[in-house]
């Protein structure tokens, strides 16, 4: 035995120190969930897709970040810049951040329903309520992870390599925003819509199918009927667009090639979201005795 | 009912109703639950985990009212239930999760800061034998670890009342006998009063100081456990097979009293002493001294089985 060695007592004890309320309780709730959806203290597989699409969404801001590091200031460089504004960072990540909400999303709240952990959650100082907030926190923590820190560090970067930072800034300081609300715009949609269609099933399985399904077949049905009928806003079916195409509008010289204004798609993203709640009040609501 | 260490009630039920459209869950139930160890007893169905369910806040009773700690349960029902720990009856543990990873969480959720939490979550593991296999995913674990997982969680708060839920439900004769013991620790020893249902009278008579029967919504009866008399009391009623007559004369002549309600094998006679432990070695003694053999032996009067077989039904 090491002289170091000492006999620790790990009999039971009374505690009355200080305890949290539900604030508290719901931010744990939030922490603990967003950390286990992106595979942490899980076995590598759980880690390993969030980990790589949580990279290729940095991907577009790194690459560029990283040639202007190499070629310094040129004009290649200066296209490179002009090639990815801010407005489509989030169109270019788009399939990125739809793939990484079906990871995630279900991974939030089907474990519960299946494995029958509501009854013992509700058991602790979070009400319904709380869980349901508590679980879109941690929808948005990962999401805002691909939606907002990658158009961000890409404006710290560019902001870094420009030849006046200070007058970079001056000239950028209005994107700040429009990349904050982007981000949190298009990730507050994919957090209500995925937990909103995860809870309807414990099975994570049939959860994944069911957002896929309901984010990619409107699309095509909206598509072909949008040209065969010729009425452009049939291409509002196309829920996964709505909120990229919603976040470009808060940037100046906004187009879309079936003239559906940046509103219309901003409106279509909120019913959705509406929705999504609407369907979060009645799946948790219920007093299941 | 003898008091908990406050005096107060640890909850106070009033006239409590819950119905489930035409089924009637809890009809008028009230009760004082005063000792820091109580079963709730009654078939499947009679109401006991709907009680438990209301007393949590869980569900919101349709008539009456539930006071836990000293605080209405209809109220702020968060701030009644970090104090409170629950042990579901079904199987309801995030089985992708470890049992550490699970009781630090369920810490925290109760309102201890993750440090607290962590260091707490070590000891209840340590108290409930899973220190071991505190790193194991909970979908490995045998029922009985399960079940034991789920009482550490229950307790890593501290609470100052748990409430269990069948707590030895599908275990196996081992695994019941440790969870027994380990809920009779709960009171006796860790200091945290109980609220145990059960269907098995026996389960709640070993490990509870009271017991409230539910029967059909309604409280059937209530009766005090007293374990200390059942121990030192002297008297025991036996049924032998042989010649009573022998075994009286025999016993008589060890210096205890025995009085018979019947004749040749099978009567059930009633020896008294002056204790119990001179009663159960005079029986021995008097059946190996008159050549008669012990059938039956228990304690003299009615037991708890005996007095509460009519409010179960």
């Amino acid at each position: 035995m090491s002289a170091d060695a000492r006999v620790l007592d790990v009999a039971y004890s009374r505690y009355d120190g200080p305890r949290s309320g539900r604030l508290g309780a719901i931010w744990s709730l939030a922490r603990w969930s967003a950390l286990r959806a992106l595979g942490a203290r899980r076995g590598w597989k759980a880690k390993l897709i969030p980990i790589t699409l949580t990279l290729l969404a940095f991907a577009p801001a790194l690459v560029i970040l990283g040639l202007r590091a190499l070629f310094g200031t040129s004009s290649f460089t200066r296209d490179l810049v002009k090639a990815l504004p801010y407005a489509s960072y989030s169109t270019v990540t788009a399939i990125i951040i739809l793939v990484f909400s079906v990871v995630i999303t279900p991974e939030l709240v089907c474990p519960d329903r299946r494995d029958r952990t509501l009854s013992l959650y509700f058991s602790t100082a979070i009400s319904r309520g709380d869980y349901v907030i508590g679980k879109i926190l941690a929808a948005l923590m990962p999401l805002l992870l691909v939606t907002l820190a990658p158009p961000l560090i890409l404006y710290a970067g560019n902001l870094l390599f420009a030849v006046h930072p200070i007058g970079y800034l001056d000239s950028h300081l209005a994107d700040l925003p429009r990349i904050i609300g982007s981000g949190i715009m298009i990730a507050a949609f994919y957090a209500l819509v995925g937990l909103a269609i995860s809870s309807l099933t414990g099975r994570r399985a049939f959860a994944v199918g069911g957002y896929l399904a309901f984010l990619i077949i409107p699309t095509i049905i909206g598509g072909v009927l949008a040209h065969a009928l010729n009425e452009r806003y049939l291409r509002l079916l196309a829920f996964a667009a709505a909120p990229i195409q919603a976040a470009r509008g808060l940037y100046p010289g906004y187009t879309d090639r079936g003239h559906i204004s940046a509103a219309v798609w901003a409106a279509t993203s909120v019913e959705l979201m509406v929705v999504a709640v609407i369907v979060l009040a009645i799946r948790y609501g219920r007093d299941e005795g | 009912m003898s008091q908990n260490g406050g005096g107060e009630p640890l909850v106070e039920i009033h006239g409590v109703t819950k119905r489930y459209g035409a089924i009637v869950a809890l009809d008028d139930v009230s009760a004082a639950l005063t000792e820091r160890a109580v079963g709730l007893l009654g078939a499947n169905g009679a109401g006991k985990s709907t009680l438990m369910r209301a007393i949590l806040g869980l569900i919101k009773a349709d008539a009456g009212s539930i006071r836990v700690l000293g605080i209405d349960a209809s109220k702020p029902t968060w701030e009644i239930r970090r104090l409170l720990g629950y042990m579901p009856e079904h199987n309801s543990l995030p089985l992708g999760m470890t049992a550490r990873d699970l009781v630090v969480h369920m810490g925290e959720l109760r309102g201890l800061p993750r440090r607290v939490a962590v260091l707490r979550a070590s000891e209840v593991l340590f108290q409930v034998g899973l220190e071991e296999e505190r790193s194991r995913l909970i979908r490995t674990f045998s029922v009985g670890m399960k079940q034991r997982t789920n009482l550490a969680q229950a307790i890593v708060h501290s609470p100052g009342l748990v409430i269990l839920d069948e707590p030895t439900n599908g275990l196996d004769p081992a695994g019941r006998e440790e969870m027994l013991t380990l809920v009779r620790r709960l009171s006796a020893e860790l200091g945290i009063a109980v609220v145990m249902s059960s269907h098995v009278l026996e389960d709640v008579a070993r490990t509870c100081d009271s017991v409230i029967v539910l029967r059909e919504g309604r409280v059937a009866a209530t009766r005090t456990i007293d374990h200390a008399a059942a121990a030192t009391q002297g008297d025991v009623q036996v049924r032998i097979t042989g010649d009573p007559a022998r075994f009286t004369q025999a016993a008589t002549g060890l210096g205890l009293t025995v009085q018979g309600d019947g004749d040749g094998d099978g009567a059930w006679l009633l020896v008294r002493g002056k204790d119990a432990a001179g009663v159960l070695t005079g029986v021995r003694d008097a059946a190996v001294v008159a050549g008669v053999g012990l059938h039956e032996l228990r304690p003299a009067g009615p037991t708890l089985e005996e007095s509460l077989i009519g409010a179960i039904g």
